[in-house]
């Protein structure tokens, strides 16, 4: 019951900073140059046509009606229209969302796992050649630029080895599956589609790949880090003092002390992979959120750079949130 | 009596030599970096923007020592080049940022009250984004060019400084020190100014170089994306995305050059961020 | 060499040694220079023993205990033979190490709470260690745990089993420490300083732990501290260590009546007494060792040392049944003269004998307290002071203060004593205007605290407890002692006159004044740190627990400091500890302080030999007194869960001689004599206690 009052607490502390993150998106968009009217009507349009234009959108509306407006949509569930397509804003992100959250949440558990694995493996072997090892493999990782990484991953796995389909799309149109969720490789799954899924995993290896050896770096560090901490803490010599064998030591008194720190800085890695992504679906062509939003910000396409920022930024808050419940479970000196 | 000979019972180095390696590492690599751009132009037979009417996309060797882009200008040269304006942007983005988030920071940890809660709202906002998304949003909005770019990265860093140095100064200021410093008649601004800032700084300056690091990613991933520094003016970023459609078609070197520059000039930053940590670390134990 | 014997009546226990250490040697490799921590050290503990291991930090404790287990630091060479049941700890494969540690020997770790693992339970890390070494499985593993936590005294061990260590109270984790050392059911228990941070009420409760397990199970136990006198009661035999070599071994009651080495001599001359006895502080500190060393590492801090003592070092040599010490010069004379312990009858600190004719810390018997009040003006005065620290969110808070007035006058020395969390380290904030009073009003010299300017504020100065800790790292210093000046515009060359003069007062060399304060010694930045508040010439200075980070013989140094500038006719002096002896020595009232309320104020000797308050009979009762052993006359109930009580007198849950209108009703001070005190039952008192004794 506690935790559901924190989590409560918790929800109510966003409800100011996503108001902040509205009023300030909304002010930014207009307030700053560009015009996406003229962007969508082309050279020739007149002064008359462009006021027919924004008058179709509410845009030669009082600023404080139009946010007003935008307010009561938001509270109705409803996002707008896009100037640039003239669809609901809502309805097209929907559909950008899968094939995004199908990388993030991939790339971001195999990390994390293999980063728990590996930065243990790590810190047990401190200052030894494996532990050097990995940890220049880290250092690798932090300073890679993960676009370069998956153009060159492309051009080893598709282009010289042909391994890996072409960097062209999420799964054969050939296999004809059926879109439910957007997430290619999920809905082969649920469709039972055999083709589809070895297709859309195929077409997943590479972005994921990318993405893993992108973010893998921090939280590796981070856990070799916080292990060697918990190694050489009081507490730990003192059970190792008293002969406890390896075992016990391990599960009972460095896993659990070392992932105490983990969920906060999983969920900021969640966050360094949604912005890789955006960078990484523009490698692979990958058709998702990122790539919508980017083409939204460029044409100053209002109602969708005030949606997708909107829904980043309660993304982003709603996983630390978890990350801190997590905490909180793994760690008894929170108080909650 | 009992054996003279040496039993070594716990071995295992954790001294400062590792630190030591890496710190110098690091520092000669970015050194390199820094003569290289500075050096550029008599490095290359080429200019940066110079156009070879008889040579695009011409393999490495011969004319073009790394060959030639879709435009046929020099890789080489441009790549050397970059190094001015991805160094140039990261440390002035850097700085910018220490120096704002560092006063923040110091401003909302001592002083508490409505001014941290103001603030840190603010910090909030700022820290409700992945701070790529953020630099991407940011520079969007505000364009292009040396300056903006600078003050894109430089805001989307402030207030993770601003959160750094709060929550050092909020320690250091429970500490004995500081009472002794107001028992000892000093001001606020004196006990900010001669207590707080030069303790609470420890951290900043392990995070300062790999932020630098991050902030040259920043600004290639915006090139790259067409946001920040844009063809003809050489830089890494915006070099790699010219070459992202002959990386299909199995032309590496438009593309594989400055991604390497990139790539070991952050490593540079990296290595001496991690040999900094390693040797404050040291030093506590 | 022959292990020594034990004392009388323990021969069958000492035929077999269990722990047998000969000749040990560490050095420690860091880059760019080697610490000898151990040099030729050895001794012997046999099942059934307490053995003392003793010194100031620095003389090689720690390093002994993680020999014995086998858990000497990174780059450490170790030579000799560390004997265990007849094998070589130094020198045990992986397996028979793993074997040993627990089983063979537990250590009991200095920082319970540190030691313990915070993400596991207490219960699990007790049956941790039982399935371990004792096979046991389940449901009994379970039972015997709890089993355990009763027998060291924890109320409700069923539900302690699932407390975290976070949830612990200090003295609830020593013993949680002490049931998983036991636990692991080791020939040997190694205790590292376990009173260390705790109240002087729980400390004795705690050593007779160590005592029980050698008793009744046999164990051999080695108790590791730096006070001598606190742990001497509880041991058979103790080994005194210096600079990693062993000065002196022997019976305990022989070691701690006529110590032989001088190094042993200084460190119980160092420790206050509660009688009133002296202090006599013995100059410089430990010495740190590159080298195993060719002298006698203490001749340079010894009164009696000769050329000799410079050249050799000297041998360790037996004088009698199983005393040895090192030492060219071993000395024969009393350490202290017979004296009656009589704590209810009025005693006179008669002058003592003082051989090495070192300066002396007396209480200020030239100035009577009543003399005093007529010379000087009022420099402090508190009334009604009432400090709540309000929890950040919502209602609550913690009542640190309840009501406290006092009143000192300039060249009086006002003692506070209590345990943690009574109030006393609000108190000196709250006097310093670091706190503001809830209610009530705190004026310095005559302002308000509150009103006063910055450079008034500096009329009143403080002395931290942790002397490192108070001075910035970042500034030398010249720049630390000179910081009330520069508030108070004194310009810069009178500055650098007046902090030399400080300094020199302070016995510290100016070439110190360029140095940060990580390069000092804790005795040196404490002196810096008087320094600092002696410089501006203060009307006030608070002294809050300004020794208890200190090793003992640079505590006798600092006390005798501060025994010197608190007799200053200039200023009055507030001396705030839990240490009642370090009160005793110079105070001329005292008060003293119970959950933030004034339980007992008076003239110290009045208060110190003539108690009214419960409370202040038991601290006096469970205060270590040297070379003798008994039990305080009133037993306090320890660790409780909830000790604030809401209405009624505060020590209501815990006082033995409680009564309904305790429990409804708070008394306040009352004049009983030459002092006050808050006690329904103080007229009954004296009665209550000879019935129950």
């Amino acid at each position: 019951m506690r935790i559901l009052r924190f989590v409560g607490r918790r929800l109510l502390q966003l409800i100011p900073v996503l108001l902040g993150v509205v009023v300030l998106t909304f002010l930014l968009v207009r307030v700053l140059p560009g015009d996406p009217i003229r962007s969508i009507l082309g050279p020739n349009a007149t002064e008359a046509d462009a006021d027919a234009a924004r008058a179709r959108f509410g845009l030669d509306q009082p600023m404080w009606k139009q946010f007003l407006d935008y307010l009561q949509g938001l509270f109705t569930g409803d996002f707008g229209t896009s100037i640039q397509s003239g669809g609901s804003v809502g309805g097209e992100m929907a559909l950008r969302l899968g094939p995004t959250l199908e990388l993030v949440v991939i790339a971001v558990t195999i990390a994390v796992l293999l980063a728990i694995w590996l930065g243990i493996w790590s810190a047990r072997r401190a200052d030894r050649v494996g532990d050097h090892t990995v940890r220049i493999f880290a250092l690798f990782g932090n300073s890679i630029p993960e676009f370069w990484l998956g153009l060159v991953l492309i051009l080893v796995g598709y282009a010289t080895l042909g391994w890996f389909p072409a960097p062209s799309g999420r799964v054969d149109p050939d296999t004809n599956l059926t879109p439910l969720t957007g997430a290619d490789l999920v809905d082969a799954l649920i469709t039972g589609n055999g083709p589809a899924i070895a297709s859309s995993a195929a077409h997943l290896v590479l972005p994921v790949l990318t993405l893993v050896i992108g973010v893998l770096a921090p939280l590796l560090r981070s856990v070799r880090a916080s292990a060697l901490e918990v190694l050489r803490s009081e507490a730990y010599a003192a059970a190792a003092a008293h002969g406890l064998p390896e075992k016990t030591l391990l599960r009972g008194y460095l896993r659990r002390a070392t992932l105490v720190r983990l969920p906060s800085l999983a969920a900021l890695v969640f966050g360094t992979a949604l912005g890789s992504t955006v960078l990484i679906e523009y490698v692979y062509s990958w058709q998702g959120f990122g790539q919508w939003a980017l083409r939204g910000l460029l044409y100053r396409d209002y109602p969708v750079v005030q949606a997708s920022v909107l829904i980043i930024a309660f993304a982003y808050v709603l996983v630390f949130l978890i990350a801190d419940v997590v905490h909180a479970w793994l760690d008894p000196r929170v108080k909650i | 009596m009992a054996a003279l000979e040496m039993v070594p019972v716990v071995s295992g180095s954790r001294d400062g030599r590792f630190a030591k390696i890496l710190i110098w590492t690091g520092g000669t690599i970015l050194v390199v970096v820094a003569l290289a751009a500075i050096f550029a132009p008599l490095l290359s037979s080429w200019g940066p923007k110079e156009i070879d009417p008889n040579g695009t996309l011409a393999a490495p060797g011969g004319e073009h020592l790394l060959g030639s882009d879709g435009n046929g200008m020099d890789v080489w040269s441009r790549v050397l080049h970059a190094a001015r304006i991805d160094l140039g942007i990261a440390i002035c983005a850097v700085a910018l940022a220490v120096v704002v988030g560092t006063l923040l920071g110091m401003l909302a940890g001592y002083l508490g009250g409505w001014v941290d809660d103001g603030l840190m709202r603010i910090v909030d906002i700022f820290q409700a984004f992945p701070t790529f998304i953020l630099a991407l949003a940011v520079s969007a909005l505000l364009g292009g060019g040396f300056v903006n770019l600078v003050i894109t990265i430089a805001a989307v860093n402030a207030p993770a400084y601003a959160r750094l140095v709060r929550a050092e100064v909020r320690t250091l200021r429970e500490m004995q020190y500081i009472d002794a410093a107001k028992t000892s008649g000093a001001s606020t601004i004196g006990i900010m100014w001669r207590h707080l800032l030069p303790n609470s700084l420890t951290p900043v300056r392990v995070i300062a170089p790999l932020n630098c690091g991050w902030a040259m990613l920043t600004l290639a991933g915006l090139s790259f994306l067409g946001l920040g520094v844009t063809v003809p003016t050489a830089e890494w970023g915006s070099m790699i995305s010219l070459g992202t459609s002959d990386v299909v078609a199995g032309r590496w070197w438009t593309s594989v050059p400055p991604g390497l520059a990139l790539l070991v000039c952050v490593l540079g930053f990296s290595l001496l961020g991690e040999g900094l940590q390693e040797r404050a670390e040291a030093r506590r134990r | 060499m022959t292990a020594p014997a034990g004392t009388p009546g323990r021969e069958a226990a000492m035929t077999v040694s269990l722990l047998d250490i000969q000749d040990l040697s560490v050095v420690i490799h860091r880059p760019g220079r080697s610490v000898a921590a151990l040099s030729n050290v050895s001794f012997t503990v046999a099942p059934g023993e307490v053995v003392g291991l003793v010194g100031e930090s620095g003389g090689g404790k720690s390093m002994v205990a993680r020999a014995i287990v086998g858990m000497l630091p990174n780059g450490s060479h170790a030579t000799g033979r560390v004997g265990f049941d007849g094998a070589d700890v130094l020198r045990m494969d992986p397996a028979d190490l793993a074997a040993h540690r627990g089983r063979g020997a537990a250590i009991c770790f200095q920082n319970p709470r540190g030691a313990l693992s915070p993400t596991r339970t207490v219960g699990r890390q007790l049956i941790d260690r039982l399935v371990t070494h004792q096979k046991m499985t389940g449901d009994r593993a379970a039972e015997s745990a709890k089993e355990l936590f009763a027998s060291v005294g924890i109320r409700n061990p069923g539900r302690r089993l699932e407390a975290f260590p976070h949830e612990l109270s200090g003295g609830m984790a020593q013993r949680v420490m002490i049931s998983l050392a036991t636990g692991c059911a080791p020939g040997l228990l190694i205790a590292d300083e376990p009173t260390t941070g705790l109240d002087v009420t729980l400390t004795r409760e705690i050593l007779r732990q160590f005592r029980h397990a050698a008793d009744t199970d046999g164990r051999g136990v080695l108790l590791i501290s730096h006070d001598l006198a606190s742990i001497a009661e509880v041991c058979d035999r103790v080994v005194v260590l210096y600079a990693g070599t062993v000065v002196e071994t022997g019976p305990a009651a022989k070691v701690l009546r006529e110590p032989a080495h001088p190094y042993t001599r200084a460190l119980l001359r160092s420790v206050p007494d509660v009688n009133g006895g002296r202090v006599v502080p013995t100059a410089g500190g430990m010495p740190l060792m590159t080298a195993a060393p060719h002298d006698c590492p203490f001749a340079p801090r010894c009164a009696h040392a000769g050329e000799d003592c410079r050249t050799a070092r000297p041998e360790t040599t037996s004088l009698t049944d199983g005393w040895s010490l090192a030492c060219f010069h071993p000395q024969e004379t009393a350490l202290f003269a017979p004296q009656e312990a009589a704590p209810a009858s009025p005693s006179d600190p008669a002058p003592l004998p003082d051989p090495q004719g070192g300066s002396s810390v007396a209480p200020g018997a030239s100035v009577t307290a009543d003399n005093a009040e007529q010379a000087g003006r009022v420099v402090l005065r508190v009334q009604d002071a009432h400090v709540v620290y309000r929890s950040r969110f919502g209602s609550g808070g913690h009542h640190a203060l309840r009501g406290v007035d006092l009143e000192l006058r300039a060249g009086e020395t006002l003692g506070v004593v209590g345990e943690s969390g009574c109030g006393k380290s609000t108190l000196a904030k709250l006097i310093m205007g670091l706190v503001e009073p809830s209610s009530g009003s705190v004026a310095v010299a005559g302002k308000t605290v509150g009103k006063m300017s910055r450079v008034e504020r500096t009329r009143a100065q403080m002395v931290f407890q942790d002397p490192i800790g108070s001075l910035s790292p970042r500034r030398t210093v010249a720049d630390s002692i000179a910081e009330p000046l520069r508030a108070a515009k004194v310009p810069a060359d009178a500055r650098a006159a007046k902090t030399e003069a400080a300094l020199s007062r302070m016995e510290l060399d100016n070439s110190i004044l360029t140095r940060y304060p990580h390069e000092l010694s804790g005795g040196q930045a404490q002196r810096v740190g008087i320094a600092r508040a002696l410089v501006g010439q203060p009307d006030l200075i608070v002294f809050d627990e300004p020794t208890s980070a200190l090793d003992v013989t640079v505590q006798a140094q600092i006390l005798d400091v501060i025994a010197d500038v608190a007799s200053d006719a200039g200023h009055g002096s507030v001396f705030i500890s839990h240490d009642l002896a370090t009160v005793r020595g110079f105070a001329d009232r005292v008060v003293v302080l119970y959950l933030g309320r004034v339980v007992e104020e008076g003239p110290v000797d009045e208060v110190f030999d003539r108690p009214k308050h419960p409370y202040t009979r038991a601290l006096l009762g469970s205060a270590p007194r040297l070379g003798e052993s008994r039990t305080a006359e009133v037993q306090l109930v320890k660790d409780l869960d909830e000790a604030d009580a809401a209405t009624g007198c505060a020590l209501a849950a815990r006082c033995p001689f409680v009564t309904d209108t305790c429990r409804s009703q708070e008394q306040t001070l009352q004049s009983y004599g030459e002092s006050r005190a808050a006690c329904w039952r103080v007229p009954e008192l004296t009665a209550l206690i000879g019935k129950s004794a």
